[in-house]
């Protein structure tokens, strides 16, 4: 009943964007969307789509996956567009109906608020389909290693990360069998308005919960009995390492920047 | 009410990239007052099989008749069928959830649509079933009771729907030796009492004990039915499918080897001791 829910996006392929270091992926992935805020002319958006083929063709990803990445958002997107479009205000009118009046000012706005948000999603997305979730804990670790200065608990965050993910399948499927003890028992969870059918949630979250608590519980016994005492002096199976295709990375990121910011000096 | 599974075959992600067949044309009957024993190792399809008894799940080909009808038939009210045929999960007490022991073991019934005074009746009638004092424990939260006692409210809770058919996927699976001796001998009154019983197991000697016909699942398949005895006579396929044989066949066995006594094949310690007093009172005594 609830096997068919996949979680996180990962694309499993071996690929020269898959490779770079998770860190990297992170940084660049915010240097994209700082880019994509910087872009003040509509062409330049061309330099960004083009950057944005090239992690795609290099990540070995179909095109249909980045696309597919911005269907959840596409209310917001026509939202953004119409909204911008009908109530900005501005001095060059283009289309005049009655009182609606479609300004210049508010075609540009609303062209670029919602290619901002379609290369956002879509450049997050390269992240998030190329870097498994364990690896970008890792990689989200050791950049907020730094902030331990002020207390930030790094570690504790990314291994709470690493639990949360690590038991989302466990929990499904346990719902499942839950859920199908109790349909055993005459529940029925498809029929009933929205009251009836919040009530009838009730016989299959509280043993969830349970169930979960006691894992929980497993799982901290478990850690303690094989030392576990936080992230003080713990070494790693795989160490982060930059290598040189990450610096290349930098590289044509720096290009991107180069070519967005150009315009504005000369 | 008989059930009858015709060529049931089970796929699971059936035409995806990992399809598994958890079960392949199984045809199996389940006659009236019996005690099915399912065996097989893990993986085997036995939960699988199960879960097809109540509509839980639907076959990828074949069909599973109750009574002559086909519970997957368009039209057929698989709710009605729950409480006909009632399945207990394993390890059931991960299902509990009302505040009181009352309330959970009402759940079923209320279901149902019964009338308030008919549900206390039953759940009565169903804790008295397990072995459960009513007025006792049936304020209590399910949440604090002892592993044995939950597993009892749990099984208590499908009881009450007044089954016909019983089915249990492992019933005494983590259980200790006491509350296991306790929960066997409430599914043998059951079954003495008229409930048709299915019985997931791996404890052959509870099997021995109680089923009156079993079925061995290997790989999806049907690889033996039978009667106790002539399922246990063939000692070496069970063990080559990695399961075990009662400690009576075992030990039956092992006389044998060691050049003991000619005694028939017993899977129940009782009759082997029974068969082993017999000899010695026939004064065969000087062969051990």
């Amino acid at each position: 009943m609830l096997r068919d829910i996949t979680l996180g996006q990962y694309y499993p392929v071996d690929s020269l964007v898959h490779r770079l270091d998770p860190r990297t992926k992170i940084l660049l992935t915010v240097l994209f969307i700082i880019a994509v805020f910087m872009a003040g002319q509509l062409y330049l958006y061309g330099f960004i789509l083009a950057f944005l083929c090239l992690a795609v063709y290099l990540a070995r990803l179909p095109a249909r996956m980045i696309i597919r990445s911005i269907r959840p958002m596409r209310i917001l997107l026509v939202f953004t567009f119409v909204l911008n479009l009908f109530f900005g205000s501005g001095e060059t009118a283009l289309i005049r109906l009655g009182p609606v009046v479609i300004w210049q000012e508010g075609l540009l706005n609303a062209l670029h608020f919602t290619l901002r948000l379609i290369f956002l999603v879509m450049g997050s997305s390269v992240l998030t389909l190329t870097t498994s979730p364990v690896t970008l804990t890792d990689g989200l670790e050791t950049l907020a290693s730094p902030l331990k200065v002020i207390k930030f608990p790094a570690h504790e965050m990314a291994m709470m990360m690493t639990i949360a993910l690590r038991f989302i399948p466990t929990l499904v499927e346990e719902a499942d069998k839950i859920m199908k003890a109790q349909t055993a028992r005459g529940a029925d969870f498809e029929s009933g308005n929205l009251m009836a059918r919040a009530r009838a949630m009730v016989p299959l979250l509280v043993p969830l919960f349970v169930s979960a608590f006691r894992r929980a519980g497993d799982l901290a016994m478990a850690m303690e009995a094989r030392c576990y005492h936080g992230g003080e002096g713990r070494t790693r199976l795989h160490v982060l390492k930059i290598g040189k295709r990450d610096l290349i990375a930098f590289l044509v990121m720096a290009a991107l920047y180069l070519a967005l910011l150009l315009p504005r000096w000369l | 009410m008989p059930i009858v599974l015709e060529k049931l075959s089970h796929i699971y992600q059936q035409g995806g990239p990992v399809a598994t067949t958890a079960l392949e044309e199984i045809d199996l009957t389940i006659g009236d007052g019996e005690l099915l024993a399912l065996i097989g190792h893990t993986g085997s399809g036995k939960s699988t099989l199960a879960q097809h008894l109540n509509g839980l799940i639907k076959p990828s080909s074949g069909r599973v008749l109750l009574d002559g009808r086909d519970i997957n038939a368009p039209g057929e009210d698989t709710r009605k069928l729950r409480f006909k045929v009632g399945l207990v999960f394993q390890y059931p007490e991960h299902q509990l959830f009302e505040e009181t022991v009352y309330k959970d073991i009402a759940f079923g019934p209320k279901n149902m649509g019964l009338s308030g005074e008919e549900i206390e009746a039953r759940v009565r009638a169903a804790m008295d079933m397990v072995g459960l004092p009513f007025e006792e424990i049936k304020d209590r939260s399910p949440f604090e009771v002892s592993g044995g006692q939950m597993r009892r409210i749990a099984l208590a809770g499908v009881l009450a729907m007044r089954p016909q058919v019983l089915v249990l996927d492992e019933p005494t699976a983590g259980l200790d030796p006491r509350a296991r001796e306790l929960l066997l001998s409430d599914i043998q009154r059951l079954h003495r009492e008229g409930t048709t019983v299915v019985m997931i197991s791996h404890a052959m000697d509870d099997v021995a004990r109680l089923a009156t016909r079993i079925a061995v699942l290997e790989k999806g398949r049907l690889a033996m039915e039978g009667p106790p005895e002539a399922v246990f006579a063939r000692y070496e396929e069970l063990t080559r499918m990695g399961l075990d044989v009662p400690q009576g066949c075992q030990l039956t066995r092992a006389l044998r080897g060691i050049g003991g006594p000619e005694i028939p094949d017993c899977y129940l310690l009782e009759s082997l001791a029974d068969a082993l007093a017999a000899f010695l009172k026939g004064g065969g005594g000087d062969a051990a």
